[in-house]
């Protein structure tokens, strides 16, 4: 396995549209409209604003359960994950298992590693198109 | 001024108890090479550096580690590059914010500001190479 590049790093925020409006008064940064939206099956809504080749990434829970609403819970605000880009997410998951990691399946090219391998990172795995 | 004019992220901060352990899980398990290793002046925190493309991840942990320890580390801070750190600064403090003043970074010729607020809970610094002139920093060493 070889990471490729940091793909983006995913910010917890109580409220999208707050988060995003902070950024881009603040910084100066502006959303890329292509990416983003709700997510059922995760519980969140999120939004992307690239700086240089990598994204910042905004998620807010839309539930009370899940990774992203426990994090809210337990920490409020902030970094809640880094996502690394590979050529191959089946196979960098593969790899990992075969080292001793905790790692999910690939699922529309997106895979999670648990932090219970990280050292308590949490941390994405991503294949682009 | 529009924002902060941030070229790009130039680098995430991983604080551990064991930077030098989670370097050596990120290198050998990821795919991740770890390009420098460092003692910060003064502090004696111990710091690696890994690089994909223009991103640095910098794992920062205490210079002396208890053997004992679980390994426990979290994404702290990201740092945004910059082209005019000190116009940066002001942009910021213009909007109410609390913004430290530019102080030598430990990276070459750079200078580097810390934001204290208005960042939705993310330890957030911006950095801007070369803002030290090459006499300044021969005076300086």
């Amino acid at each position: 396995m070889k990471a490729k590049k940091i793909d983006h790093i995913g910010i917890v925020v109580n409220d999208l549209n707050e988060g995003m409006k902070t950024f881009a008064d603040n910084f100066g940064f502006a959303a890329d409209t292509s990416k983003g939206g709700e997510n059922a099956r995760l519980g969140i809504k999120n939004a992307f604003m690239p700086v240089g080749e990598s994204d910042l990434e905004f998620i807010q829970p839309m539930t009370e359960e899940g990774p992203v609403a426990t994090f809210a819970k337990d920490r409020g605000e902030g970094m809640f994950m880094l996502s690394i880009a590979v050529d191959d997410v089946a196979a960098a998951v593969e790899h990992l298992r075969a080292l001793g990691y905790r790692a999910g399946d690939a699922n529309n090219g997106v895979a999670f590693v648990s932090m219970r391998s990280t050292h308590g990172v949490n941390l994405q795995l991503i294949q682009r198109a | 001024m529009r924002g902060v004019r941030a070229t790009h992220i130039d680098h995430i901060v991983i604080s551990s108890n064991d930077s030098a352990a989670t370097a050596k899980l990120f290198a050998e398990n990821l795919g991740i090479d770890i390009k420098r290793t460092m003692s910060r002046p003064g502090t004696r925190a111990h710091l690696e550096f890994a690089k994909l493309q223009e991103v640095v991840l910098e794992f920062a942990g205490p210079g002396e580690v208890k053997p004992y320890d679980e390994v426990k580390a979290r994404l702290w801070g990201i740092v945004f590059a910059v082209d005019d750190i000190d116009a940066a600064v002001a942009h910021l403090r213009g909007l109410g914010h609390n913004v430290t003043d530019p102080s030598v970074a430990v990276q070459p010729g750079a200078k580097i500001a810390t934001v204290k607020d208005g960042t939705s809970g993310v330890p957030f610094a911006m950095i801007q190479y070369n803002a030290i002139p090459t006499d300044e920093m021969k005076r300086e060493a």
